[in-house]
C-alpha cells in the first residue's frame, strides 16, 4: 500500500526519502501491481517477486524500494543505457550469462567481502550457485535460482494415447520414438503432441541446444570457434522438424499462443521453463480450463547424455554504489536471499542448500517430478555476445521451420554469423 | 444528387465502422474479466460486446497502476515540447521571414539543411551527449532534442512571409520597434499557424517512442507510450489481457476527448498547414 | 514585456535576439550531435566500456562502414538480380523516351533516370566465389525497410486520397465520418501495436475468431513470413491515414468549384471528374503527402519492435530497429552510427527531392 501511495505522488517519494534510503530496483518478470506483502500467497513469477520486494520495502528499517518497470524485450538494452548514462538501478536482477558482459568492464560491485555484514552466507549456496555468480574469482551477485526447460505434460492426452505407465508419462528416448509418440497422440486424440514458442522467444533455440548437448556437442568452443554446421546440430534440428513435417506440431505459435494451446488441452506436451509450474498448477485446478491433469517432467534424453537448457537469475549492485546506499542495497539482497523458498514456489530450483533440503521445498507441487533437472542443467560457454548469439540462432532456426530454408544452409549461415560475433 | 449522397454516406459508413472495430474491441476487452479472456476473447459477438462485464480492470489500474502517473508524464512532456517549439519557432520564423540582417541567407540555408537530419539518425550521439551531462531521466532530456528540429521554424517562416508587408510598414512608420511589432502585430496574426504547429508537435510528442526508450530508464520519467510498451510484452506472463487493454484505453481516452473537443481546430489547423506547407 | 527596449534595437539586433533561442538549441541538440555521430562512426566505440573509461575507444577510420556495407570478394554483375535490374533498364529507356516525346518534365525525367540507374547498379553487387558480406543482415534490413515504405506509402496515400475525395462535403454526416477515420491517428504507437498484436493473434485475435466462424483456418499473421510485413503495414495504414486525409481535404478545397462546374458541362462527373479534374489539380498535395510519408515511414521502429520483434526470420527487421539493436543490445555504437549516417544520406536525398519538387511546381 505504501508503494501505491508512492506511485501516486512524487511528493510522497521525496518525503519518504528524507528519512529512509530509497533503493531503485530493476527487474524483469513482468508487472504485478497488486502483489501485496504476503510472500507465501502470491502466484506467478511477477507477483511472487513483487511480493518479496514489497515485503522488503515494508520490513527492512530505513529502506524503501522503488521498483522500475521494465519489460523483457528491452530489459538489457535499458540496463545498459542506464549504466552508460550513470544512473543504474541500485539493485537489479540479471542472468548468469550476462556476467561477463557487465562484470568484465567493472560495472558490477564485487561483494564477496560484504556478504557477511548483512548476514548472507555464501556457504549455504550450492556449488553451482556460487559458480553462477562468480567471475574471475570474485562474487558479483546473489544467486536466486536455477531455471531450466521442462516438459509440461497433459496426462489426460497422454493416457488416451497409451503413453502413461505407473502414473508417469512415457517420454521418448530417441528421435524416432519422439515421432512415434507424436503419431500415437495424433491418432488417438487428433491433437498435437508438442507445443512450444518456436516463433518468437528463443524456446525453440533452447530445445535444439539441449538436443545438441545431449550429443556432447556445443554451438561454440571455449576458445571461440563456432561449431554449428555439423551432424550433431543437424540431428537436433531434424528431431524437431520431423514433427512439423508430419503435421504433429505447429511451429507458428508464439509464447502466449503455445501456452494457451496447452492450457486449452490442445497439446500433450508444452516445452517451457520452470517459471510456469505454479501458474499451470493453479490453472489446472480450475474446472473451466482445458488442462486438468498436469504433470511436470524432466527434459527427456533423446540422445546419449541428459541435458536441458538452464540459466540462473541473480541480483547485482553497481560498482558505483557507496556508503549507506550500498549497505541498504545489500540488505535488499539479503532479504531476497532469505526468501529463496518463496521464489522457489514459482517452480524454479532453489540455490540455498538449506532450502533445497527443507521439507517445505520438497513438498512444493510437482517438485519431485522434475528432481532430475538440476543434474542435467547446461548452458553455452560464457560470452559477452550471448544475446546476439541467441538472436542469430533464433533467426536461422525460425528460417528453417517458418520459411522453409534448408537445414544445411541455415546451419552454415548460423555458424558464419556466430563466428563473426565471437571474432568481433 | 440527393439520393446519391445518402448512398455515399451509407457506403462510407461500412469502412468507417470497420475502421472503428479495433478500437471498440480494445474498449470491450477492457471491460471483461481476465480469466474469461484467458480462455476466449470472443465470448459475446466476437468479444465486441463486453459480456460478462466487469470494471475490475479499471479499479485495479487506478488503485495500483502506474498508468495515471505515466499519463501525467506524457502530458508534461508533450505540453513542454509544444510550448518550447512554439516559442523558438515563432521568434526564429519571424526573424527569418521579415527581418533583414547580414548572414540571413546563410542562416536560412543552415537551418534548411537541418531538416534533412532525421531524429532517428541522431539518437545515438544525443544519447552519449546527455549521458555525459548526466541529463537522462529528466523532463528536459525528453523535451530538448525535439526543440532543435527546424520544421516549426519553416512552417512559421512560410506563414509570416505570406502576410502583406503594409501591415508591418504602417507600424514602422509609427515608430514601433521590431520586437513590439512581432509581439503585438505578428503573433496575433500567426495564431492559426501556431495552432497547426502546436497540434502537430503535441501528436508527435505523445507518440514518440525511440528517444524516451533510450533516455528514460526510471519509472518517474516513463511516458505513457513507453509505459504501455513495457506492459504489453508481458501480458502472457501474469497480467491479464483485460488489464493491459484498460491501460490502453486510459492512455488514449484523454487524447481522444481532447481531439473531439478541438477537432474543428485540428482540422482547420491541418488544412492551413497543408495548403501553406 | 519586450516593447520598451524594442525601439532602440536595430533590425539586425532584433533579428539575432529573436533567432538566438532557436539557434542555440539547434546548434546544441542537432548540429553538434550530427557531427558527433559521424565522429562516433569512425571509432570502435563500446557503449558500456566508453561510459566507464572515456579512452576505451579506438579510431578505425571508415572500417565501420566497410564492416556494415561491404564484404569480401564483392562483385558486380549485370544479371545478378534480373528482375530489378531489368526494371531499371526499362525505367531508363522510359525516361529517355518520355523526355524526348516531351511527356515528362525535365526534373521528373532526371528523377526517373537516376532511380532507374540505381536500380540497375545497386542490386548488381553480390559476393563472388568464396566471398561474403561482412554484415549479412544490413542490406536485407535496408530491403525490408524499402518494402515497408513501398507498401505503406501507396497504401496510405491512395486510401487517404479516395477517402478525402468521398468525404469532401460540408455536412454533419461527412464531418462525423471524417472524425472516425482520423481518430486512430491520435493514438500512441504503443496503443496501436497493443491493439493490432491482439487483433492478429491466431488464437485470441478478432480476425482469427471471425475467420474460424466463417470456416477458414486462422492465419498466423505475425509469425508467418508471408504475412508479418503485411500485418505491420495494415496497422500502420490504420494508424497514420488521418493526417494524409486531412492534407488531401485541404488540397481539394483549393480546387475551385468553377473547374468542376466547367467539367460537369463536359459530362465529367463522379469518377470521371475525379480522374480528369481532381487528380491533376492534386499533384502538389500528392507530392507533399508522398514525400512526407516516405520520410516518416523510413524511420519506422515501434511497429516492428513491438509487434514482431523483427521476425520471423528477420523479415520485418527494419533499419532503425537494427541501429537500436546494434547500439544498445550489442553496445557497438560505432557500427550503429555508421548505419545512422547511411539513414541520414537516404533521408537527405528524399528531402532534396522534396525541396526541388516543391520549387518546380511553384
Amino acid at each position: 500500500m505504501k508503494h501505491a501511495l508512492l506511485t501516486a505522488a512524487a511528493v510522497a517519494t521525496l518525503a519518504t526519502s528524507a528519512f529512509a534510503q530509497e533503493i531503485t530496483l530493476g527487474r524483469f518478470f513482468g508487472a504485478c501491481e497488486d502483489a501485496g506483502t504476503d510472500t507465501t500467497a502470491s502466484v506467478g513469477e511477477a507477483c511472487i517477486i513483487q511480493s518479496i520486494i514489497n515485503a522488503a520495502d515494508a520490513e527492512i528499517d530505513g529502506v524503501s524500494i522503488n521498483t522500475l518497470p521494465t519489460d523483457w524485450g528491452n530489459y538489457y538494452d535499458q540496463i545498459k543505457a542506464a549504466y552508460a548514462g550513470g544512473t543504474p538501478p541500485d539493485v537489479h536482477v540479471m542472468h548468469r550469462h550476462r556476467i561477463p558482459e557487465f562484470a568484465g568492464i567493472g560495472a558490477l560491485a564485487e561483494i564477496s567481502d560484504d556478504l557477511e555484514s548483512v548476514g548472507i552466507d555464501p556457504n549455504d549456496w550450492s556449488e553451482n550457485a556460487l559458480a553462477a555468480v562468480s567471475y574471475n574469482g570474485g562474487i558479483y551477485g546473489v544467486p536466486m535460482d536455477f531455471h531450466a526447460n521442462l516438459w509440461h505434460v497433459n496426462m489426460d492426452i497422454m493416457a488416451e494415447a497409451g503413453l502413461v505407465a505407473d502414473g508417469k508419462p512415457v517420454l521418448p528416448s530417441s528421435p524416432e520414438e519422439l515421432l512415434e509418440h507424436a503419431q500415437k497422440v495424433k491418432e488417438a486424440t487428433g491433437k498435437d503432441y508438442l507445443a512450444a514458442d518456436f516463433a518468437q522467444f528463443p524456446i525453440g533455440v533452447r530445445l535444439v541446444l539441449a538436443l545438441m548437448w545431449q550429443q556432447n556437442a556445443n554451438i561454440f568452443t571455449d576458445d571461440g570457434t563456432a561449431t554449428i554446421n555439423n551432424d550433431a546440430a543437424k540431428n537436433a534440428v531434424t528431431a524437431i522438424t520431423q514433427l512439423f513435417d508430419a503435421g504433429l506440431a505447429n511451429p507458428r505459435l508464439n509464447y502466449a499462443d503455445s501456452q494457451q494451446a496447452f492450457l486449452n488441452g490442445e497439446a500433450a506436451i508444452l516445452v517451457n521453463g520452470t517459471w510456469v509450474v505454479d501458474f499451470y498448477t493453479a490453472e489446472a485446478a480450475k474446472s473451466e480450463v482445458g488442462l486438468d491433469n498436469y504433470y511436470v517432467a524432466d527434459f527427456p534424453t533423446l540422445f546419449e547424455t541428459g541435458a536441458t537448457w538452464a540459466d540462473s537469475h541473480m541480483w547485482a549492485i553497481p560498482s558505483t554504489l557507496e556508503g549507506d546506499k550500498k549497505m541498504a542495497a545489500l540488505k535488499v539482497l539479503a532479504f531476497i536471499n532469505d526468501h529463496n523458498i518463496d521464489w522457489a514456489r514459482t517452480g524454479h530450483m532453489a540455490v540455498c542448500t538449506s532450502v533445497v533440503e527443507s521439507d517445505a521445498y520438497k513438498s512444493l507441487p510437482h517438485r519431485d517430478e522434475y528432481a532430475g533437472t538440476a543434474a542435467i542443467a547446461r548452458d553455452t560457454p560464457p560470452s559477452e555476445r550471448y544475446g546476439a548469439i541467441q538472436d542469430v540462432l533464433n533467426r536461422e532456426l525460425q528460417a528453417i521451420w517458418l520459411t522453409g530454408k534448408s537445414v544445411d544452409d541455415a546451419l552454415s549461415d548460423a555458424e558464419i554469423e556466430v563466428q563473426d560475433l565471437l571474432d568481433r | 444528387m440527393k439520393r446519391g449522397y445518402y448512398w455515399l454516406v451509407l457506403g462510407l459508413s461500412i469502412p468507417a465502422f470497420l475502421w472503428l472495430v479495433p478500437t471498440l474491441w480494445m474498449v470491450s476487452l477492457s471491460f471483461q474479466p481476465n480469466d474469461v479472456l484467458a480462455r476466449s476473447t470472443s465470448t459475446t459477438f466476437f468479444g465486441l460486446i463486453p459480456f460478462p462485464f466487469t470494471v475490475e480492470n479499471y479499479s485495479a489500474l487506478f488503485s495500483f497502476g502506474q498508468t495515471p502517473w505515466w499519463f501525467l508524464n506524457s502530458v508534461i512532456v508533450s505540453l513542454g515540447m509544444t510550448l518550447g517549439i512554439l516559442a523558438v519557432s515563432t521568434t526564429a520564423g519571424y526573424a527569418l521571414a521579415r527581418l533583414d540582417f547580414p548572414g540571413k541567407t546563410a542562416i536560412t540555408v543552415i537551418c534548411l539543411i537541418g531538416l534533412m537530419v532525421p531524429e532517428q539518425a541522431a539518437f545515438i550521439p544525443l544519447y552519449t551527449m546527455f549521458a555525459d551531462f548526466g541529463w537522462h531521466n529528466s523532463y528536459h532530456a525528453l523535451i530538448l532534442p525535439r526543440m532543435a528540429v527546424p520544421i516549426g521554424v519553416f512552417l512559421m517562416m512560410q506563414f509570416f512571409r505570406a502576410i502583406p508587408k503594409d501591415i508591418e510598414e504602417a507600424a514602422r512608420l509609427d515608430g514601433v520597434g521590431w520586437l513590439k511589432i512581432f509581439w503585438y502585430v505578428m503573433l496575433p496574426l500567426a495564431r492559426p499557424a501556431m495552432m497547426t504547429l502546436a497540434i502537430l508537435t503535441f501528436l508527435y510528442a505523445w507518440n514518440d517512442y525511440l528517444w524516451p526508450l533510450v533516455s528514460a530508464q526510471q519509472r518517474d520519467y516513463f511516458t505513457i507510450t513507453l509505459g504501455l510498451a513495457s506492459i504489453q510484452s508481458n501480458f502472457a506472463q501474469s497480467e491479464g489481457l483485460g488489464r493491459v487493454m484498460a491501460s490502453g484505453v486510459v492512455a488514449s481516452l484523454p487524447v481522444v476527448i481532447l481531439f473531439l473537443i478541438f477537432q474543428r481546430y485540428v482540422v482547420q489547423a491541418m488544412t492551413l498547414g497543408g495548403s501553406k506547407g | 514585456m519586450v516593447g520598451k527596449s524594442g525601439n532602440r534595437l536595430s533590425q539586425a539586433q532584433a533579428a539575432w535576439l529573436l533567432l538566438a533561442p532557436f539557434l542555440i538549441t539547434y546548434l546544441l541538440f542537432l548540429v553538434y550531435p550530427f557531427f558527433q555521430g559521424i565522429w562516433i562512426s569512425l571509432h570502435d566505440w563500446n557503449l558500456l566500456e566508453v561510459a566507464f573509461n572515456p579512452d576505451a575507444k579506438t579510431f578505425v577510420g571508415f572500417r565501420n562502414y566497410e564492416r556494415v556495407m561491404w564484404g569480401r570478394n564483392i562483385e558486380w554483375g549485370l544479371f545478378t538480380a534480373p528482375f530489378w535490374q531489368g526494371l531499371g533498364f526499362v525505367g531508363l529507356a522510359l525516361s529517355v523516351f518520355l523526355r524526348r516525346a516531351d511527356r515528362l518534365s525535365r526534373f521528373n525525367a532526371i528523377a526517373l533516370g537516376v532511380a532507374s540507374l540505381l536500380l540497375v547498379v545497386l542490386p548488381g553487387f553480390h559476393p563472388g566465389e568464396e566471398g561474403r558480406w561482412y554484415d549479412r543482415r544490413f542490406w536485407p534490413t535496408v530491403g525490408n525497410t524499402l518494402v515497408f515504405v513501398g507498401l505503406a506509402v501507396p497504401g496510405v496515400t491512395i486510401s487517404a486520397m479516395v477517402l478525402a475525395a468521398a468525404l469532401n462535403r460540408e455536412t454533419k454526416a461527412m464531418g462525423a465520418l471524417r472524425t472516425l477515420f482520423f481518430l486512430s491517428q491520435v493514438l500512441s504507437v504503443t496503443v496501436v501495436t497493443l491493439i493490432w498484436q491482439i487483433m492478429f493473434s491466431p488464437r485470441q485475435g478478432l480476425i482469427a475468431n471471425i475467420t474460424e466462424v466463417l470456416g477458414g483456418t486462422p492465419i498466423n499473421w505475425l509469425t508467418d513470413e508471408q504475412f508479418a510485413m503485411a500485418a505491420i503495414v495494415i496497422a500502420t495504414i490504420w494508424w497514420s491515414l488521418g493526417v494524409a486525409m486531412i492534407l488531401f481535404l485541404a488540397g481539394l478545397q483549393d480546387i475551385s468549384r468553377e473547374i468542376y462546374e466547367a467539367a460537369a458541362l463536359d459530362n465529367a462527373r463522379g469518377v470521371k471528374a475525379f480522374w480528369y479534374v481532381t487528380l491533376p489539380n492534386l499533384k502538389r498535395t500528392i507530392t507533399l503527402v508522398v514525400v512526407l510519408q516516405i520520410i516518416l515511414h523510413f524511420q519506422v521502429f515501434g511497429q516492428a519492435h513491438l509487434m514482431t520483434q523483427g521476425g520471423p526470420n528477420d523479415t520485418t527487421q527494419v533499419l532503425v530497429r537494427y541501429i537500436y539493436q546494434t547500439g544498445f543490445r550489442d553496445s557497438e555504437l560505432g557500427r550503429a552510427s555508421a548505419m545512422a549516417v547511411f539513414l541520414f544520406l537516404i533521408m537527405g536525398t528524399f528531402s532534396v527531392i522534396q525541396f526541388i519538387a516543391g520549387r518546380e511546381k511553384t
